[in-house]
């Protein structure tokens, strides 16, 4: 093993006067300062509410939304699996009878309630239908009382996927 | 008693009081600002009225309604009450009335009266300051005491040391300066500034007094109270020190106490080492005999900067959403900057074509001093923001050390070299 000396400072009249360390940090920000001072636009900073952000991945998980069928029906079939997966236990699903042929059980009600989810993404792994997603790009979800933050199940199916699949 | 000398008093006093209260809002402004670009950050700047944002400074007069109209929490621990609403009072009012010797301008002749341009009409120039800011301690220790709370005891206890072992060598780093001056009122000391050394280099502190210099604008800071040295407050070890219980305009009468302090700690930097409202190599004489020179520079000069200034307000105050009223303001301050040099143009125009008297060129020229200090006192603003955003606090005992085992005897030796030099050369 190569043994590494880790020069030690703070010896020298240079380091023990303080000052031109001291010079060289305001110096420093000096340079940072100017150099924002003179174009702004040098700052990275991300002026939210008008600039969204562009850097939302493929694996992003937003706000839920409801699959459709090719025939643009539901493709829930209320199994139970996500509620059951659920370890916020935000999801409320009452079943019925579906009476199309399509499929023998639907949702009558499918709440999720976006105060108590922690987003964790176990009903989209859950579900054996692959009729929950999580992939609407919505990260900022906002409502003016508690009962607006419960989406129902049109509110559900009515969100897009940001990546434009069905 | 006759018109014109309670017309200039109360012009006097509006100016100290809009250099020292009506400056607060603007250093606040620009600590933030410039923290930010310092740190590659914006700072505030959404905040307007009618889409005014001036840069983000009206945010500073919005966290003052805020403080304003906030409750007034008291616990129900603090016994002292009357201390406790007292301390803040006196650390506002100190750091207030220290401001008040600071000359603006050169003393102003008006006719056969003679006016001195600071807050106060008193002669105690150096001696105010030290008294003042010395008193200022009694409201941090006192409101610190009074709060009942351990950690702002312990503020008050460090603030107490601190300015001990501070105070002793601003003190001695003064008194070499005044025995290079040879006076203690401010305007004497201005005016000594004004000549030049070696026929060149404008006699200002800093030059004569390197030293001094350096000794004073570090003990200033922890005068202050402010980053490297305010342990004080120390937010990240005892939470807010000696305000930690204080609460609405109780704790905004901190605050701007401390931007006052600030304020009147770099007017006295200006003061002593800058030449205070000198402009470098012309005195109030060589101003006053120059006077249409001064003006035909100002009314080349002025275009030129404001032509660039407007360059960069358009390249930079812009909001990013087109439709917002925001970007109104930018139209709005270039007709401004164009009304502001039409006028200054327009009245430098009629001087130049019909000639000054006297008593204009006295007034004008106090107004460019005034200008000078304003000027002056902001880079040294600047300098007090710039250094807290730079270095880190102080260790407790690294500032002890510091004050006593090197600036004391740095103090000292300046004072006999001083001292020397003044009777062996007899300068």
């Amino acid at each position: 093993m190569g043994v590494k000396i880790v020069p030690r400072y703070g010896k020298s009249l240079k380091d023990k006067l303080y000052l031109p360390a001291i010079f060289a940090g305001m110096k420093l920000t000096m340079s940072h300062f100017a150099r924002n001072l003179k174009d702004t636009s040098n700052i990275k900073t991300e002026c939210y509410p008008e600039m969204q952000p562009e850097d939302i991945t493929d694996r992003y998980r937003g706000v839920h939304r409801l699959t459709h069928r090719d025939d643009g029906s539901i493709r829930c079939v209320a199994c139970f699996m996500c509620a059951t997966a659920c370890p916020a236990d935000c999801i409320y699903i009452e079943a019925t009878e579906r009476k199309d042929g399509i499929d023998e059980k639907m949702p009558k009600i499918f709440k999720i309630d976006l105060l108590e989810c922690v987003f964790c993404g176990g009903c989209v792994e859950a579900c054996p239908r692959d009729a929950i997603r999580m992939d609407t790009g919505i990260f900022s979800f906002i409502a003016q009382r508690r009962k607006d933050f419960v989406l129902d199940k049109e509110r559900l199916l009515s969100h897009k996927s940001f990546k434009g699949e069905r | 008693m006759n018109i014109i000398l309670i017309t200039v008093i109360v012009i006097n006093i509006i100016i100290a009081l809009l250099f020292s209260l009506g400056g607060v809002p603007i250093l606040v402004w620009v600590e933030r600002r410039v923290a930010g670009f310092i740190q590659d950050r914006l700072g505030p700047n959404r905040c307007n009225i009618a889409g005014f944002r001036l840069g983000g400074l009206i945010q500073s007069f919005a966290d003052m309604l805020k403080l304003v109209f906030k409750e007034d929490f008291r616990a129900r621990a603090i016994k002292e009450k009357f201390v406790f609403m007292i301390a803040p009072v006196i650390v506002f009012a100190s750091a207030f009335l220290s401001y008040m010797v600071m000359p603006f301008a050169d003393n102003l002749t008006i006719g056969s009266q003679t006016f001195v341009m600071q807050g106060l009409p008193v002669n105690l120039g150096v001696l105010w300051f030290l008294a003042f800011a010395g008193l200022s301690i009694y409201g941090i220790i006192l409101g610190g005491w009074a709060s009942n709370n351990k950690y702002s005891l312990l503020g008050s206890v460090r603030a107490g040391a601190q300015v001990i072992s501070y105070e002793a060598s601003m003190t001695l780093a003064l008194i070499s300066l005044l025995v290079t001056y040879g006076t203690i009122n401010l305007v004497d000391i201005v005016n000594f500034q004004s000549g030049l050394l070696f026929g060149f280099i404008p006699a200002w502190g800093i030059v004569m007094q390197p030293l001094a210099a350096i000794i004073f604008i570090i003990t200033a800071f922890a005068e202050a109270n402010r980053t490297p040295f305010d342990i004080a407050e120390g937010e990240s070890e005892i939470v807010g020190g000696y305000h930690t219980e204080y609460s609405a305009m109780k704790f905004g009468l901190f605050f701007v106490g401390e931007y006052v302090a600030m304020s009147a700690s770099s007017a006295l930097i200006v003061t002593l080492f800058f030449g205070g409202y000198n402009i470098p190599w012309l005195g109030t004489t060589t101003l006053k005999e120059h006077f249409s020179t001064v003006m035909w520079v100002i009314v080349v000069a002025l275009p030129i900067l404001s032509y660039f200034f407007r360059g960069w307000i358009i390249k930079n105050n812009v909001w990013l959403k087109a439709d917002d009223k925001r970007n109104n303001e930018t139209k709005w301050l270039v007709r401004i900057l164009v009304i502001i040099n039409v006028a200054v143009i327009g009245v430098l125009g009629y001087f130049l074509y019909a000639g000054v008297g006297a008593t204009t060129t006295n007034i004008a020229v106090a107004i460019i001093q005034i200008a000078t200090f304003a000027i002056k006192l902001l880079l040294m603003n600047f300098v007090f923001v710039w250094v807290r955003w730079t270095l880190p606090r102080f260790r407790y005992d690294q500032l002890q050390d510091l004050g006593w085992r090197v600036l004391l005897p740095l103090s000292i030796a300046n004072i006999f070299v001083t001292a020397l030099v003044v009777v062996g050369f007899g300068v």
